[in-house]
């Protein structure tokens, strides 16, 4: 019986494998090849739906190292993007980044921006007309940091879990459903292994968005199945990265348009070093100031005459 | 609403944003004592600004032109939501990443259940090899790392248990010392006693064994210890050391070794007493001789 299994399931499995490897080799083949698929589909089963999710993933210029691992990471989780040459920031960012976006026909983007080499923004787009989102990003570790045991394969679609809090209000929802496109790997992509063995959990906590990305491993018998009882000893690894979205903005447009949301609570990392700088200068001031203020006390309330003072001396 | 206002100023978010740093220094200087100890990432206005734009139509307007038809097959968005039971500290390091833990946990249950009931494959079979996202390279370090971190743990813990060891040890030897010299007293004072008692009854009963026996009653005090090691024979003090390792040509002989050999006190003739052991050792009978001692006969018949 066992044996018996094994063969079937192998057997059911290498024929996809295949596909994948051909389709992977020879792109280009659109006589027979994938191009003439997706069309084929369409007219056997129409409206049937077919993610064709492409994600452009780039950063500004003068970013930082840390981050750009982070990035690189990103990339590596998600077989269905595209990485890009850095992008300057300054001027017309907007713009630009649409053009490439459209030139290199991703239908979303995510895009790094680091300023001053220390503020991390997360752009996450939906390309030709919107919406986009502004992140601000914290708490970033990296897929290298050795604390981080677990692995995974490349390019197997991960499960995507979200706390039932994305559901309160609008603005969650909407970013939900972006992170839904951006990080869900299309189903029959040709980069994708069959397997699943990671789960990207996104939860909100303090009004952040908190990404982890666990491995997922489950003891194997030796028939390669999942025991019945084998899903109650799963365990997580987590693999990484880390990080932490704060929303600051939701727009319209891709990269721009009309203002939708603006995160009530946000403070830009900016003015929160402008005030702890000026909290630090005012120290001397402030010591200067209390020195005067004792002095004028002093003068003003003098100290009666002790009238005992000369009584031991004699 | 003041969408219009606004939609100059996002690409200049700079100029944007000191427009407003005036204002809100002033809010969050009223709040400035307990905010000092803040970190970077908690800093948060103590309330709402009022300004901020919400567009709730507007929201909802682009999730309908974004999201994907509604009669979308779970499969292609593998999505689980996971309620989160209570409101977790952030600034709870455990405490917060174990929910994060437990809702991948749970999410992961619920998706293979449902991956189950389709019949798809969704457990790697392990041989299944493919390319990883962490390199081989990197996941030794990894192992290396965690190794290291256990051996360092298991040194630790063995160092302590040495000391309490050591200091074990030392408390029961100070026990023995305080005993034996308790022993000693006591056996002094049996013997003055005992010795007074004579003199008391005026060496009376001189062949008294009674009273002697009383004070050794074990004979504990003339006994050698009882220990009785085979093949050493009575006087030697190395325990055998000199007859074991006698034939085994050079090898270095330690300080106590010689002292045990040559002598460092006790006495030397016992050394060459036989004991049952020696005697009953065959070894120095070999049977070479024998062979010779018969072409030596054969030799002498032709002869």
């Amino acid at each position: 019986m066992v044996k018996k299994r094994k063969h079937s399931e192998t057997n059911a499995v290498e024929p996809a494998n295949k596909d994948d490897n051909s389709t992977e080799e020879r792109p280009k083949r659109t006589l027979l090849g994938w191009k003439d698929k997706p069309e084929v589909k369409d007219t056997d089963t129409p409206g049937v739906f077919r993610n064709k999710e492409k994600v452009l993933v780039t950063c500004s210029r003068r970013i930082n190292f840390r981050y750009r691992h982070l990035m690189l990471n990103v990339v590596s989780l998600l077989p269905h993007c595209k990485k890009d040459n850095k992008v300057e920031s300054k001027s017309s960012k907007g713009a630009t980044l649409n053009e490439l976006v459209e030139l290199k026909s991703c239908s979303s983007c995510l895009f790094f921006e680091c300023r001053k080499h220390k503020d991390l923004y997360l752009w996450m787009a939906k390309c030709p007309n919107g919406p986009s989102v502004k992140f601000l990003v914290n708490a970033v570790h990296t897929m290298e940091e050795l604390k981080l045991t677990g692995n995974h394969l490349k390019g197997s679609r991960p499960l995507l879990t979200f706390s039932s809090n994305f559901d309160k209000d609008a603005h969650w929802k909407l970013i939900k459903e972006l992170i839904v496109q951006i990080f869900g790997t299309p189903k029959e992509h040709r980069k994708c292994k069959p397997y699943h063995d990671h789960v990207f959990a996104f939860s909100i906590v303090d009004d952040h968005i908190w990404f982890r990305n666990y491995q997922i491993t489950v003891p194997h018998n030796e028939s390669d199945k999942v025991a019945r009882g084998g899903l109650d000893k799963m365990t997580l690894v987590e693999v990484g990265p880390r990080f932490c979205l704060n929303p600051i903005k939701i727009f319209g447009g891709s990269f721009g348009g009309p203002t939708l949301y603006e995160n009530p609570f946000y403070v830009s990392p900016n003015q929160i070093r402008a005030l702890e700088k000026k909290q630090k200068a005012g120290k001397y001031a402030k010591k200067v100031k209390a020195k005067t203020r004792r002095n004028m006390h002093e003068l003003t309330n003098a100290l009666e005459p002790d009238e005992f003072a000369d009584m031991w001396k004699e | 609403m003041g969408i219009s206002k606004k939609d100059a100023a996002l690409f200049d978010e700079d100029g944007f944003e000191d427009e407003d740093v005036n204002d809100l220094n002033e809010e969050i200087s009223e709040s400035e004592s307990e905010s000092e100890s803040e970190d970077e990432e908690d800093v948060k206005l103590a309330e709402p600004s009022d300004k901020a734009i919400y567009n709730r139509e507007g929201l909802e307007e682009k999730l309908q032109d974004v999201s994907w038809p509604e009669n979308v097959g779970w499969i292609h968005k593998l999505t689980i939501d996971i309620d989160q039971e209570q409101e977790v500290d952030v600034n709870d390091d455990l405490k917060r990443e174990a929910s994060f833990y437990t809702q991948a946990l749970e999410g992961t249950r619920q998706a293979f259940e449902k991956l189950q009931s389709m019949g798809l494959p969704f457990l790697r079979p392990p041989d299944y090899y493919a390319e990883m996202v962490k390199t081989d390279a990197h996941m030794e370090k990894v192992k290396r790392r965690l190794l290291a971190e256990q051996k360092e743990m298991q040194e630790a813990e063995e160092r302590k248990k040495a000391r309490e060891s050591k200091k074990l040890a030392k408390e029961i030897q100070a026990q023995k010392m305080k005993e034996r010299a308790k022993q000693k007293k006591e056996e002094i004072e049996s013997v003055k006693k005992w010795r007074k008692q004579r003199q008391q009854s005026g060496f009376a009963g001189d062949v008294n064994d009674g009273e002697l026996d009383l004070a050794f009653k074990d004979g504990k005090s003339f006994e050698r210890s009882n220990k009785k090691r085979p093949g050493v024979a009575p006087g030697d003090r190395s325990g055998g050391k000199v007859r074991q390792s006698g034939g085994k040509g050079k090898k270095k002989k330690g300080k106590d070794f010689r002292d045990s050999k040559f002598g460092f006190g006790g006495r030397k003739g016992m050394k060459k007493q036989n004991t049952a052991d020696t005697t009953n050792d065959l070894r120095a009978f070999n049977k070479g001789s024998n062979v010779a001692g018969n072409k030596k006969r054969k030799r002498i018949a032709i002869g």
